[in-house]
């Protein structure tokens, strides 16, 4: 392993651990060390203890959840689609938990786990449309007839959630449009357990079968000759990824360009390999969004800035430098 | 090892049959070569040894046991295909390029068996593409890439080797080199098949030649049967001439020039 | 006839000093009719209008309040108040309306919302013909205006008077009743996702302070910001407002905890409908705020 990418391995994780640290650290109210240690152990005042162990826990692990799972839904989609422009709502992702969602603010189903559901619910209907209608056209897995159903169904999902907003009340309106925009600030425990049980199956997953990527990214026919059934292999990866994708959505709406983004830094720094590839996106994924949640939260108190925003924002500046690099 | 038997292929949508009652054999010990004009059914039957093409009708086996009843990983182990174009969208270094043709033999989790290295190492000698190994894919010329995925295909370790026009981009040194490998491959053993453009190259490196034309089997033998002047005519559509040298001991093809211009 | 160029000069300055000296006398006449929130005058001496239509819920609930509601003939999709507007034929959304639909109930006035997104609407409506007149129902003068202004145009004047008149005097008397109470400093929880509060821009503010009790989010100007939960911690408000279905979330959420309020059960419910909206009933609203923000703490 070259120097390079054996600090990789060390800044990783170093980096991910500082910032969730400071993300437990940081917030509107002001506490110093010994305060946040002691809601951590649960011996501080109870209102320490409930901003420590009820708030900021929570969402910085749900941040981290999340862009963990949107980097390795990311790395496993670009490798498999061989494209490195892919990204994980690719598959009709967004559009369809979007629209699921939009239904469940326009019907009031906002308690609990009904919303989480609901956009989980429609993301699947989505990837399933995806799969459906590349399959009909006759390329269940080439990636340009599959990208070709995304952006039809994901259009339809577009129009769909317009007439749904075009006549909805105020409010139902910019519940929907906040959600779209992403943000952690609904983060609780019961929904960073099961976003952690999931995305641990899903990742693991991945990694198991993360050689099949390196062959997938070949091109069809190599990968065929060196034994892969490649329309199974590749809608497997397709489905993985998308679910996986589908459950950062649920849990946290909309959050664009990490999952672009961070398997590129990633490749940058040396890995090409599919299982280090997916396993460091996890942990740049997360470092990336818990890093935004922190200026989400503190740029300009006391509203909340959207995360969505926030990556995007990170997201322009990436890709001037990747044109500037090519020019 | 490979059988094709009254193989017949049609695209979808296709008038009449890209491949139409093919059959020939491709032994071990010997270098099988198919040549025919564009659009003959060569590549076709590549595709169709992929899985990549169904057959209308017909039988293509392995070692006798029909292609569809063979496990795909099984089948990787044992014959290597190395099709006729392909792009990297990812750049790799050539030495772990060279180590996915591993593959097949790795279990999920990719723990390699000891052995393997050393197969990737003699796979990148003999493709001769030792020097290059440090290098990135991206950074290879046409040629190189072509030997590099030859390398690939040598690591896969199996009895049969098939290869879809393997020298378009190399020069006369190379291409005589990666001929010379495949007779070496072949008296090792292995059963080469290859698929080329290069009737003289094919003439005098192949043990047998299939001549293919419109989907079928214009001529099947050894290349001085194949290779003659009326034959060759008839299916390729152009005058020519053919040449034996005794020098080199095979026949030798020469297409005529068929518009005025400077004289030859 | 002018003659000379420099005759001419003087006939046309003439001319311009006696309509200049006309105009002010226009203005002031002009001066005497109310403006509407767009900037147009208002003109209450013309006849009373027979067929109204009415696109905001406030002004139609005023127009039956003040005894006009047979002249409502069109109302917006979501106008629910009193019961018997229900009956009133919908003509589409009050915002950005239908004005095709607006133009078939035949009106000879229709009632807008006075934000910019109806502007255009409200220029194809004068182009029929129609008399428009935008309000703006955010805060408390705005109903007082409202009643006022729509009891003229629609022949109750009387009737508009008297209730603006007893609007104001009950809203005075429950401010004059929790003058000596202590004031609880209060958190309004008004929707879940996004986290919102209610700025000092809404009505609603208004009647929490009339009500005795202070905002703790008085410094935001808008009408109804989102806010971030641990700022909320940060302003440590003595009581938490909120409608019956929040309430039960804000109880059963381990995050609220980290509220003082929650902690010590000051979660005060309030009836949604009668305090979420602008109506007439405003005063009433404020007297069931006042109510239930001063009972004795839970023990």
């Amino acid at each position: 392993m070259t120097p390079r990418r054996s600090a990789l391995w060390i800044v990783l994780p170093v980096g991910l651990v500082a910032l969730l640290v400071l993300a437990i650290a940081v917030g509107t109210v002001p506490l110093t060390p010994g305060e946040v240690l002691a809601g951590l152990r649960g011996e501080g005042t109870a209102e320490m203890n409930a901003i420590v162990r009820a708030l900021r826990v929570p969402r910085a692990l749900l941040a981290m959840l999340v862009g963990a799972g949107l980097g390795m839904a990311g790395a496993a989609l670009q490798g498999t689609l061989r494209n490195p422009l892919a990204e994980p709502y690719l598959l009709g992702v967004s559009g369809g938990a979007a629209v699921g969602a939009v239904i469940a603010v326009a019907f009031g189903l906002v308690a609990g786990a009904l919303l989480p559901l609901a956009a989980f619910a429609g993301a699947l209907c989505a990837v399933a449309a995806v799969l459906l209608v590349a399959r009909a056209a006759g390329g269940g897995a080439d990636p340009r007839v599959l990208l070709m159903a995304g952006v039809i169904i994901g259009a339809f999902a577009n129009a769909a959630i317009m007439v749904a907003l075009a006549n909805a009340p105020p409010n139902t309106v910019r519940g929907a449009v906040w959600w779209m925009m992403g943000s952690v600030a609904d983060a609780d425990w019961p929904r960073v357990l099961w976003l952690a049980a999931y995305l641990g199956a899903g990742g693991l997953l991945l990694l198991w079968r993360a050689r099949e990527i390196d062959v997938l990214a070949l091109g069809e026919e190599p990968a065929a000759a060196l034994g892969l059934h490649v329309d199974r292999a590749a809608s497997r990866m397709f489905l993985i990824a998308s679910l996986l994708a589908a459950a950062t959505v649920a849990a946290a709406g909309l959050i664009g360009f990490v999952g672009l983004v961070v398997p590129h830094l990633v490749r940058r720094a040396g890995v090409r390999s599919h299982r280090p590839l997916i396993a460091g996106s996890a942990l740049a994924g997360g470092m990336l969004v818990v890093g935004a949640d922190i200026a989400a939260r503190t740029l300009r108190p006391p509203s909340e800035l959207p995360l969505g925003a926030i990556t995007a924002l990170i997201g322009v500046p990436f890709f001037l430098v990747q044109l500037a690099r090519r020019a | 090892m490979i059988a094709f038997e009254e193989v017949r292929i049609r695209y979808p949508r296709a008038a009449v049959r890209a491949v139409d009652g093919v059959s020939f054999a491709v032994p071990r010990g010997a270098v099988t070569a198919v040549v025919g004009p564009n659009g003959s059914g060569k590549s076709t039957l590549v595709r169709a040894l992929l899985r990549r093409q169904p057959l209308a009708s017909g039988r293509i086996a392995v070692d006798g046991t029909a292609l569809e009843h063979i496990d795909r990983r099984e089948l990787a182990r044992r014959l290597a295909i190395v099709p006729q174009r392909e792009e990297a969208a990812f750049a790799l270094p050539v030495r772990e390029f060279v180590a996915l043709g591993r593959f097949p033999h790795g279990g999920h989790w990719g723990a390699r068996p000891p052995g393997d290295e050393a197969v990737i190492v003699r796979a990148i000698e003999r493709a001769g593409v030792t020097h290059l190994a440090a290098r990135s894919t991206a950074e290879l010329s046409g040629g190189e890439w072509q030997r590099t995925r030859l390398a690939r295909a040598l690591a896969q370790g199996g009895e049969g080797i098939v290869l879809d026009e393997p020298t378009t981009f190399l020069d006369v040194a190379h291409e005589m080199a990666m001929f010379e490998l495949f007779a070496d491959l072949a008296a090792d053993g292995m059963a080469v098949m290859i698929v080329s453009h290069q009737l003289n190259l094919v003439a005098r490196f192949a043990d047998r030649i299939v001549l293919l034309n419109e989907g079928r089997v214009a001529a099947h033998g050894v290349p001085s049967e194949v290779m003659t002047g009326a034959v060759l005519e008839r299916v390729y559509g152009w005058p020519l001439v053919v040449l034996r040298d005794p020098a080199v001991g095979a026949p030798a093809l020469l297409p005529l020039r068929r518009s005025r211009g400077r004289s030859s | 006839m002018p003659r000379s160029p420099f005759q001419r000069v003087v006939w046309v300055v003439a001319a311009l000093a006696a309509v200049a000296c006309e105009a002010p006398a226009r203005d002031e006449r002009s001066a005497a009719l109310p403006v509407d929130d767009f900037g147009a005058a208002v003109d209450t001496t013309a006849a009373p209008a027979a067929r109204i239509v009415s696109l905001i819920p406030a002004t139609t609930e005023i127009l039956f309040a003040i005894g006009a509601g047979e002249r409502v003939v069109g109302r917006s999709e979501w106008d629910q108040w009193p019961a018997e507007a229900r009956a009133v034929t919908a003509v589409g959304p009050g915002l950005r309306p239908n004005v095709e639909a607006v133009l078939a109930r035949r009106p000879d006035l229709v009632v807008l919302y006075g934000s910019e997104d109806n502007r255009a609407a409200a220029g194809r409506l004068e182009a029929a013909g129609v008399r428009v007149v935008a309000l703006k129902i955010d805060r408390i003068a705005h109903v007082d205006r409202a009643l006022r202004l729509l009891g003229a145009l629609s022949g109750q004047s009387a009737s508009g008077d008297s209730i603006a008149r007893a609007l104001a005097t009950t809203l005075d008397s429950v401010r004059s009743a929790t003058d000596s109470l202590p004031r609880p400093r209060v958190f309004w929880h008004i929707w879940r996702q996004p986290l919102i509060t209610i700025g000092a821009g809404s009505y609603m503010h208004e009647l929490l302070e009339i009500a005795g009790a202070e905002n703790v989010y008085a410094d935001l100007a808008a009408v109804s910001p989102p806010v971030n939960l641990e700022d909320v911690v940060r302003r440590d408000p003595d009581i938490v407002l909120s409608g019956p279905n929040n309430a039960a979330d804000v109880r059963n959420d381990p995050r609220w905890q980290a509220l003082r309020a929650v902690r010590e059960g000051r979660i005060v419910v309030v009836d949604t409908i009668l305090v979420g909206r602008p109506s007439v009933m405003l005063g009433a609203a404020a007297a069931h705020l006042a109510e239930r923000l001063h009972q004795p703490p839970p023990q």
